[in-house]
């Protein structure tokens, strides 16, 4: 062996590998939960878990430094660090297959939060009795969406995410004859009507309603029963000059459009969709409520599932704990409003069943693990008496 | 244990990784939405005045399925009467009661939001225009409103009569500037129940206490 791969052998089957690494993990967790207070719980899960470094900007500039390992980046080496030891120090011997199983366990759990982190995706199926939707909707992420609806039978949409439209360049993309210019962009902002607002400044808005709405730039929000509200001036230019400048924001509600060269355009900003094969209506919402009190017994959304390519066309009774799973996505009871709305988390995970498969690992390892020494320590005792 | 070259590299390679975002323009062909359904359209009846482009042939329904930043100052507390019934507040309201009598139901909402949101005169016709009632002037402020004086808060209280869908309705209200934010207290529902229940909306208004 040369002396470099000993070198990496030797870094990565290291106890005290493993021991920095909980520490530093340690550290991580405390400092993420201070942080939550400012930034929320999706905030500190983006910034110190779901990645390799915990990134600070340089004060006064908008360059990031990495500060502190990350999630990712101690997790992913804890799981290189138990498989190395595992196989430099693997030695089949049946009073270790408890330890093992063990740690068979251990390194599926962590493999499966890295594919969770990964690969899971959650969007919100919000309805109303007698709604049908084919589409869910992201909770925070949010899109500038380019519709041409010129067909009766369909949309062509472009989906601009926001973190392009925070750069507030121009962009120009084959779909669209005309360039998206975004004149400024606010990550949270409230909009009030131009009369109602007093000394507000000018609109910059051209076109649709914005001339007549006065924006009002707020500071983002990290509590969790807050969402922020982005709001943009979009210019749009086509070969022979502007065509206008649009104020858009989720708060619009309904989008603006606009006529060129004979096809008629939506612009809007809204929470990003997720398009499905396949329609959920909702039949019927319950909540009922423990007698005399506003304590939630249970709720529950009876949705008819209708799909486009299959024939399937079923209804399903959605409560707490028992979701719908379809097309690899499963449908659970999150929320609601009023009477007659319901609100169902949409997840896609394609690693969810490795959670149980761990946990199950690890039970049984430790089982095992104790039964091999009581069994030694029972024969020990009655070989003494 | 000693760091060589080689895992410095790997370690800027997931560094690198680790700046990628999700930036990707998409286009796609999308089925056109569905009609919108008619109930839950009045879900965001009291959000403050803002655009609503809708209104020709969804009022309500746009504002319904889109985030209101509601407030972040100091909580505002109250006691309400025993005969009123807590209802969940839902994504915009602090307080939610059901207030019953004769047969018939009034809503009692509690919002708040950031800043003045309009307003005083502009909430207030806002309130006007749910009843049919035509826009009160600014001169017209002092004579339609009483002022309150409620531990340390100044509130501005209304009773609005008018129609909804041809049905006697009232709203009894108050604005209450706290902090930076403004809270709405209002009771609407059938004109009889609601003002036979404005002593006790009075009494209640009383009670309202900053945190």
């Amino acid at each position: 062996m040369t002396p470099i791969t000993k070198q990496f052998r030797d870094f990565f089957v290291s106890l005290k590998l493993t021991v920095v690494l909980i520490a530093l993990s340690i550290i991580l967790i405390f400092w993420a939960t201070l942080a939550q207070v400012h930034l929320g719980i999706w905030g500190v899960q983006e910034k110190f878990f779901h990645a390799f470094f915990v990134l600070e900007k340089i004060p006064g500039t908008d360059v990031p430094l990495p500060v502190f390992p990350g999630g990712y980046f101690l997790g992913g080496l804890l799981l290189l660090n138990l498989l190395a030891a595992h196989i430099y120090r693997f030695k089949l011997e049946w009073r270790k297959t408890g330890i093992q199983l063990t740690h068979l366990g251990v390194i599926l759990l962590l493999i499966g939060e890295l594919l969770t982190g990964l690969f899971q995706k959650e969007s919100q199926l919000r309805l109303d009795e007698g709604e049908s939707k084919n589409y869910s909707e992201s909770d925070r992420i949010i899109e500038l969406a380019l519709l041409d609806t010129t067909d009766p039978n369909f949309n062509e949409v472009v989906a601009i995410p926001e973190a392009v439209l925070g750069d507030g360049e121009s962009l120009q993309h084959p779909k669209l004859p005309f360039q998206v210019r975004v004149q400024n962009y606010y990550p949270n902002a409230m909009l009030q009507r131009r009369d109602q607002a007093a000394n507000s400044p000018p609109a910059i808005a051209t076109s649709g309603i914005g001339p007549q709405v006065a924006l009002i730039p707020l500071p983002l929000t990290y509590k969790p029963n807050e969402r922020n509200a982005p709001a943009a001036n979009i210019e749009l230019i086509g070969p022979e000059g502007s065509l206008g400048t649009w104020l858009v924001s989720p708060l619009l509600g309904m989008p603006q459009t606009l006529t060129y060269q004979g096809r008629t355009w939506e612009i809007t900003l809204r929470f990003k969709r997720f398009y499905r094969p396949f329609a959920l209506t909702l039949l019927k919402f319950t909540h009922e409520k423990y007698a005399g009190t506003e304590i939630p017994k249970n709720f529950a959304s009876r949705v008819r599932l209708k799909a486009d390519d299959t024939h399937e066309d079923r209804e399903v009774l959605i409560y707490m704990n028992n979701p719908l799973r379809y097309a690899g996505l499963t449908f659970y009871q999150a929320s609601f409003e009023g009477d007659h709305t319901t609100i169902l988390q949409v997840v896609r995970n394609p690693s969810w069943v490795l959670p149980y498969v761990s946990c199950i690992l690890m039970a049984l390892g430790l089982l095992t693990q104790f039964g091999i020494h009581l069994v030694g320590f029972i024969r020990r005792r009655s070989a003494k008496t | 244990m000693c760091l060589h070259p080689p895992v410095f590299a790997a370690f800027s390679l997931l560094l690198l990784l680790g700046g990628c975002k999700d930036r990707e323009i998409t286009a796609y062909r999308a089925p056109k939405d569905p009609p919108p359904a008619m109930s839950g359209a009045l879900a965001a009846e009291n959000s403050p005045p803002g655009p609503n482009p809708a209104q020709p042939n969804s009022p309500g329904q746009a504002m319904a399925s889109t985030p209101v930043p509601t407030a972040s100052g100091t909580d505002l507390t109250w006691s309400a009467p025993a005969t009123w019934t807590a209802k969940p507040n839902g994504a915009m309201r602090k307080g939610s009661f059901s207030v019953k009598g004769e047969g018939a139901e009034a809503d009692l909402s509690i919002t708040a939001f950031p800043g003045s949101t309009g307003g005083l005169l502009a909430n207030l016709n806002r309130w006007r225009g749910q009843l049919g009632l035509a826009p009160l002037g600014e001169n017209e402020l002092d004579t339609n409103s009483v002022h309150l004086d409620v531990a340390g808060l100044q509130l501005v209280s209304v009773d609005f009569a008018g129609n909804t869908g041809g049905k006697p309705t009232r709203i009894l209200g108050a604005i209450v500037p706290n902090g930076s934010d403004t809270w709405f207290f209002k009771l609407m529902g059938p004109d009889t129940l609601v003002a036979n229940e404005k002593p006790a909306f009075l009494e209640f208004l009383r009670t309202i206490r900053s945190r």
